[in-house]
């Protein structure tokens, strides 16, 4: 009877018992992990807030329009609280990784390993995302400029399309690298620009007939220069 | 000297010292080119037939038969020197707003000569002019002979609706910031001391967009910050040759306002401590040409003004201070003949735009394109206060904007010093 009862109840509670030992120890070490990387990613909040203040960093960044975005999305009060944030997401980031590499299970083991090989992909990711985006609005800018001084009505339509263009691109690159729907975005964005100008030539074609037939014209036959300001500016 | 070739230094070594140079800058001028030397030929032997001089003509690589026409004119040939000077294809391309592409080279290798020459006197004169006459070299060079000066700026008779950046940016801009009152600071022909040349040639911007696109005002301010003797001279009207590389606007604004306002940086220092202004002395006797009348089309700079203020909002807003941003706003609502950008609210613009200059607060190209449709703006507004003007009003009414310039220096000074907060 006593057998039985060794066998049936107290060998199961005592291996459970061992496997709580084992365990505990390593879920003591991933709390402390997260608690003091909590506490750490916090003081890398504060003192990145603190040197974007005293380097200026809102001034610096007033005229690139990453500071309207910022506003816009109404989560950060000003361009150094949404840095002090980037850095602590990426403090925290780090230490949720620290700690699941902790727990050393093979789920999580696999887990971080996959992420670790995924940052590389991910920093190009968000470098062509920010270089697209300083890029397509510099041109979309110059292309509003230029359309604004040649007196073109249209002059924010062509510069939003600048815009929009370059930006698609962007994202479709910066996806293609994080290899997210590889196949499906290109052939998207392939038929998506490929309607664009089709579009843009059946109405240009059928809408101005006449327009497109004076505007071909005018550049198969030489024509007299367009009356300029007879102004002397200088 | 490395700047002068081999055969070049021979030939100035042969020649000796002189009393005045001459120099005329060219590209593909061969149909005015001949009569420009004439006229200067015989300037010299008319008005100063006891002195040595020199004509250079500086070719930056004509395919027109501009030499030709140079030798071909009836001048005695050994007071004619022909040179050449370096134009980037670039330049070619991309047309300075006053005269040839490569003038800035064209004017170097004119100085250099005049230092090896030990000129007293150098005389610059485009060589698209048509209405130069002997007379213009005495104007621009006896100040500098007889009298001391080291640079003479030229005072042309205009018409009241032309040379309006000059009017309106130029003039009262160099005016309030150096303290003299040069009428035409960017005319394109020039006297100056031999002195003065030779301290041109020790600046290092010959490589730069200032001595590609902006040698005319570089010169004119130089002289000015660094307190040479300047004065100015009456040369009746000015015709040119049609093929003005200046007609086209964007271009040519944004090379004659980003070189003032990168002089602006550059003698910082200098316009900081300046006050008031004086007027320079005037050589020659004013009269009155006839001139042909303008047509203006005032709508469409009215069109172009309110355009930029619909379309650039955004970027206006950037940079720009509520108040100015206001009163652009409210002077785009008045009606037909009713439109005005008012004097106080224009001198304000542009002191913000150089301030954001100064201050980069948006990339330095488009800054100065955005000013181009209320420059527009403003001239349409010049044109509808001094249409039935006559000359005498429409002067004084370009003074009274120069000495609201001057009035809003401290305002200038404040902005420059903090060009983000005005916004």
């Amino acid at each position: 009877m006593h057998g039985i009862l060794e066998k049936t109840i107290l060998e199961p509670f005592e291996r459970l018992a061992q496997q709580i030992a084992q365990v505990v120890p390593v879920l003591v070490t991933v709390f402390f992990i997260l608690l003091v990387g909590g506490a750490l990613a916090y003081l890398v909040r504060r003192l990145t807030h603190g040197a974007l203040v005293l380097l200026k960093f809102d001034r610096l960044v007033a005229g690139t329009g990453i500071s309207g975005a910022i506003e816009r999305t109404a989560l950060f009060g000003s361009p150094s609280e949404f840095g002090a944030r980037v850095a602590q997401g990426t403090v925290w980031v780090f230490i949720v990784l620290f700690a699941l590499s902790a727990a050393g299970t093979q789920v999580t083991d696999a887990l971080v390993a996959r992420f670790v090989n995924y940052i590389p992909d991910f920093v190009t990711a968000v470098l062509v995302l920010l270089l697209g985006s300083a890029v397509s609005k510099f041109l979309s800018r110059s292309a509003l400029l230029a359309a604004v001084n040649a007196q073109w009505a249209e002059a924010r339509f062509i510069a939003g399309s600048v815009r929009v263009l370059l930006m698609s691109l962007t994202v479709v690159v910066a996806l293609e690298q994080l290899r997210i729907g590889r196949t499906a975005l290109l052939v998207s964005f392939a038929i998506l620009f490929a309607g664009i100008v089709i579009a843009g030539a059946i109405a240009f074609g059928l809408g101005g007939r006449d327009l497109a037939r004076e505007w071909l014209q005018s550049r198969i036959q030489r024509q007299p220069p367009a009356e300029k300001d007879p102004l002397q500016h200088l | 000297m490395t700047l002068l070739k081999e055969d070049l230094r021979s030939r100035l070594d042969q020649v000796g010292e002189v009393d005045i140079v001459v120099g005329i800058p060219s590209f593909n001028n061969e149909r005015t080119i001949a009569h420009v030397v004439r006229a200067v030929a015989g300037g010299l032997a008319k008005y100063f037939p006891d002195r040595k001089s020199v004509i250079v003509n500086s070719d930056g690589g004509s395919t027109d038969g501009t030499r030709e026409a140079v030798m071909g004119a009836d001048v005695d040939h050994d007071s004619l020197l022909l040179v050449s000077h370096k134009v980037p294809t670039i330049q070619r391309i991309s047309t300075p707003y006053h005269g040839i592409p490569g003038k800035g080279s064209a004017f170097r290798t004119i100085f250099a000569v005049t230092e090896r020459l030990n000129a007293k006197a150098c005389v610059v004169v485009d060589s698209d002019l048509r209405s130069i006459t002997p007379h213009w070299v005495e104007l621009l060079a006896a100040p500098v002979l007889d009298r001391g000066f080291d640079y003479i700026a030229p005072f042309y008779l205009r018409h009241k609706y032309d040379g309006t950046i000059t009017n309106s940016i130029i003039y009262p801009m160099t005016r309030t910031l150096f303290g003299r009152r040069i009428r035409q600071p960017i005319g394109g022909d020039f006297g100056l001391s031999g002195k003065v040349a030779s301290r041109f040639l020790t600046k290092d911007v010959w490589e730069t967009d200032v001595a590609r696109y902006g040698i005319d005002i570089w010169m004119t301010l130089t002289a000015m910050a660094e307190d040479f003797r300047v004065g100015q001279s009456y040369l009746g009207a000015k015709l040119h040759d049609a093929k003005d590389p200046g007609a086209d606007l964007t271009a040519m604004f944004r090379q004659v306002v980003s070189s003032l306002f990168g002089l602006m940086e550059t003698y910082e220092a200098v316009w900081q401590k300046v006050g008031s202004s004086e007027p320079v002395p005037m050589f020659g006797l004013p009269f009155d040409v006839g001139l042909e009348p303008i047509p203006v089309d005032v709508e469409r700079m009215k069109r172009a003004y309110q355009q930029g203020l619909r379309d650039l909002d955004g970027i206006y807003r950037s940079f720009l201070s509520p108040s100015t941003m206001e009163g652009l706003v409210a002077a785009a609502r008045e009606p037909g003949e009713g439109f005005r950008v008012p004097d106080a609210l224009w001198v304000r613009l542009v002191y913000e735009f150089a301030a954001a200059y100064h201050g980069r607060l948006l990339d330095r190209d488009h800054l100065l394109q955005s000013l181009i449709p209320l420059y527009l703006g403003r001239t349409g507004s010049f044109v509808l206060d001094v249409q039935i003007a006559d000359a005498v009003k429409v002067e004084e009414q370009i003074e009274s904007l120069a000495r609201e310039f001057e009035a809003q220096k401290p305002y200038l000074l404040e902005c420059w010093s903090a060009p983000s907060k005005r916004r």
